[in-house]
């Protein structure tokens, strides 16, 4: 306070015009700040555990999917070529997956861990997943098995057209499937949900910098505005001047500045908000609502294929439903009964759900129909109207998805598009308001020297 | 004259200053905490089970000891608290929960959909299956169907029993009792047939018994053991599965899992981290 009490007056006018200057770099600092907090907010949620998420639910369909062909290449037989293709296809996509994946991870030594893990248990998988597949086709021990008559490893044609697969194939089937939804799925949807969190942190961080900073920016803005007019005042009544262009110029810019760096913070804030809200969550909730569905259609081919365990895939595909739409049941006929007079347009939660519940219905509606067949008529359901039911279910998903996506990625752009006219704003606003001061009050203090 | 009405304006520009410079460093220290949430207990009080062998017993002394506990300790300290028990019975595990009694619930609490219509769950920290354990000798009961017409308790606020009736549409016949101790001894004087919940509960109530009893090893409905919270505690919730997660990878769960059924029977497998819930 030992300065404010010098009563000279170019002691008063260097005073004032301090603490302007000091308002002014608190208030650039405050918008560089926000600016910063925001691009890390985006960059996280747009860049880096955004598309983690997508990475790691492609991972997820792709192993879950792989899983399903073999079973589903298991029950057909001879016919096995396009789900052999299929899982060849996702076999690919899988690797793909996993590469993005771990360069996503960055330096993140947990999801790195898991990722080798999956990378390792794949390799498990494709063991026992080949040797099942080969075992099928080989003439089983004491048994006519399901091999040609003539003994050969390649089926011929007059393979019956459906076939159990033999006890030593199913063996090893479910040491595959049980490694691949007990370890590999697990782990893949696991590091999905971490993207969720890492997402929700950097979000919650980000918006509430923003928002801090609207508020300080408009704070800083008002003060130094109050210390230019209070300077002009000042000069006005001691220099007997009216007008000191300089200094009105300065005090338009930096209303100007503050105003704009508020405007700015609220929309980066907005834009935040929307990416996150409208965008990230309902990519997040849909690729979980795709995963989990992928995985209970894969436990339709595994209810008929292994007779022992078809009461637990008729469990887990019903508990899984359950996860997907809710309905009070106690059992799978209950839920379906209730799924069929279901009047809900809804998905999830999501307004624009009605394709996607409508859908469901339909599928739900397939898979009782195959659960009242049995032998080959249930693998005929199971390859054509049940697959077609889940095809069309999942494409539904996919779409809305993809508009989900669309909001996000636009959400993510506005943000920084945004930021970038801060970045300008602030350098040269900066040297306008200082300048302004500096000619106004600089020809005052000299007229004491 | 200018002077006096300068210092005036001076000193509320100084303080705004200030209050600018204040606003600005408080941002840096503003958490999302909530006022429900287990973040940031310095104790946390964990509901367990008091009376079930290998998974939560209360022993002489006072204490308890078993699977669930340890999972306890070892996520309530990776929260960075120490963690308090209060026993929790079957039918109490929400109660405690929505009455803000206990803070987490590790009892051998299977996540079902309807459950979470009041309760949330972090995890779950491990993944089991219902099966069924016999008297010794008998036979005729090798699966979930050979239930039918079969006498098996059903422990209050435990859902096995009625999931095999109502799920499985298996004619059984349900005796309703209070705790696994009674249904254990109605198991050896024959008034029942048999009882199924969880196979590692089975597998405790075996060990205890050293013979007499037989686990049939019918692995027929995967039970997701979670831990119960209350709901709406997001930040709490991803804190317990990255500990759980954690518990996976440094090899603490296999550890714990072979300390308290290595010796039971019951098949492991490989240890490795179960499908998280969710935590929204």
């Amino acid at each position: 306070m030992m300065f404010l009490a010098r009563r000279t007056v170019p002691g008063r006018i260097k005073v004032i015009s301090s603490v302007t200057v000091a308002a002014l770099g608190l208030l650039f600092a405050t918008l560089a700040y926000g600016t910063a907090a925001a691009r890390e907010g985006l960059r996280v949620i747009g860049h880096d555990a955004g598309p983690q998420v997508v990475a790691t639910a492609g991972l997820y369909l792709g192993l879950s999917d792989m899983d399903a062909q073999v079973a589903t290449a298991l029950l057909l037989g001879d016919r096995r070529q396009d789900a052999l293709a299929r899982y060849e296809k996702r076999r690919a996509e899988v690797g793909s997956a996993l590469l993005q994946a771990h360069t996503l991870a960055g330096s993140d030594a947990a999801e790195r861990r898991t990722i080798s893990s999956v990378l390792e248990g794949l390799g498990r998988y494709e063991r026992l997943a080949s040797e099942a597949l080969l075992l099928s086709t080989l003439p089983a021990a004491g048994s006519p098995g399901p091999a040609s008559p003539s003994g050969g490893v390649v089926p011929v044609s007059t393979t019956p057209a459906t076939i159990a697969p033999d006890d030593r194939a199913l063996a090893s089937y479910r040491q595959a499937t049980d490694l691949m939804t007990r370890e590999l799925l697990p782990q893949a949807y696991n590091l999905t949900l971490e993207s969720g969190t890492i997402v929700r942190h950097a979000y919650e961080e980000g918006h509430s910098t923003v928002i801090a900073v609207r508020l300080v920016a408009l704070l800083c803005g008002a003060l130094a505005l109050g210390c230019l007019i209070w300077l002009q005042i000042y000069l006005a009544r001691s220099f007997r001047r009216v007008f000191g262009l300089a200094l009105l110029g300065a005090s338009v810019a930096t209303a100007a500045c503050g105003i704009a760096g508020a405007v700015i913070m609220e929309r980066e804030a907005a834009a935040l908000a929307t990416a996150k809200r409208d965008g990230f969550d309902s990519v997040l909730t849909l690729a979980r609502a795709r995963a989990i569905s992928n995985s209970l259609h894969a436990d339709q081919s595994r209810y008929l294929l292994d007779p022992v365990r078809a009461d637990t895939y008729q469990h887990t595909f019903f508990d899984k439903s359950q996860s997907l739409v809710y309905l009070p049941a106690k059992n799978l006929s209950d839920y379906q009964r209730a799924v069929a007079s279901l009047k809900n347009d809804r998905f999830l939660g999501m307004l624009e759900g009605r394709d996607v519940a409508a859908a469901w219905r339909r599928f739900q509606e397939a898979d009782r129909s195959l659960r009242a067949e049995s032998g080959a008529s249930a693998t005929s359901a199971l390859t054509g109207p049940v697959r077609s039911a889940f095809d069309a279910y999942d494409a539904t998903l996919v779409r809305l998805a993809e508009q989900h996506q669309a909001a996000f990625a636009r959400a993510i752009a506005a943000g920084e598009g945004g930021l970038s006219g801060l970045w300008t704003l602030i350098p040269a606003g900066l040297v306008v308001i200082t300048g302004g001061v500096l000619a106004g009050v600089w020809p005052r203090l000299k007229e004491y020297r | 004259m200018t002077g006096m009405r300068s210092n005036r304006f001076a000193a509320p520009f100084v303080m705004g200053l200030v209050a600018c410079l204040t606003a600005l460093l408080a941002t840096g220290g503003c958490g999302a905490g909530e006022a429900s949430s287990i973040v940031g207990k310095e104790t946390l009080v964990i509901g367990v089970r008091p009376d079930l062998p290998a998974l939560g017993l209360r022993t002489g002394d006072g204490r308890f000891e078993g699977f669930d506990v340890d999972v306890a300790t070892y996520v309530a300290g990776k929260l960075g608290a120490t963690a308090r028990f209060v026993p929790a019975l079957a039918a109490d595990r929400e109660k405690l929960l929505l009455s803000g009694q206990a803070d987490l619930v590790l009892a051998t609490f299977s996540i079902t959909q309807e459950r979470k219509t009041r309760v949330a769950f972090a995890g779950p920290y491990h993944l089991s299956y219902q099966d069924i354990l016999v008297r010794e000798g008998t036979s005729g009961i090798a699966n979930v169907r050979d239930l039918k017409g079969r006498r098996i308790c059903e422990v209050q606020g435990s859902n096995a029993a009625q999931r095999v009736v109502d799920e499985r549409r298996i004619d059984a016949s349900v005796v309703p009792v209070a705790t696994y101790d009674e249904c254990m001894s109605m198991l050896k004087s024959g008034r029942i047939d048999a009882i199924t919940t969880n196979d590692v509960i089975l597998a405790g109530l075996a060990a205890r018994e050293r013979g007499g009893v037989r686990l049939v090893n019918t692995q027929f409905n995967e039970q997701r053991t979670g831990v119960g919270m209350r709901r709406g505690d997001v930040e709490g919730c991803e804190r317990v599965n990255r500990a759980i997660t954690d518990m996976y990878q440094d090899g603490t769960a296999a550890r714990l899992l072979g300390k308290w059924f290595g010796r039971s029977g019951l098949t492991l497998g490989k240890v490795t981290v179960p499908q998280f819930e969710g935590c929204s």
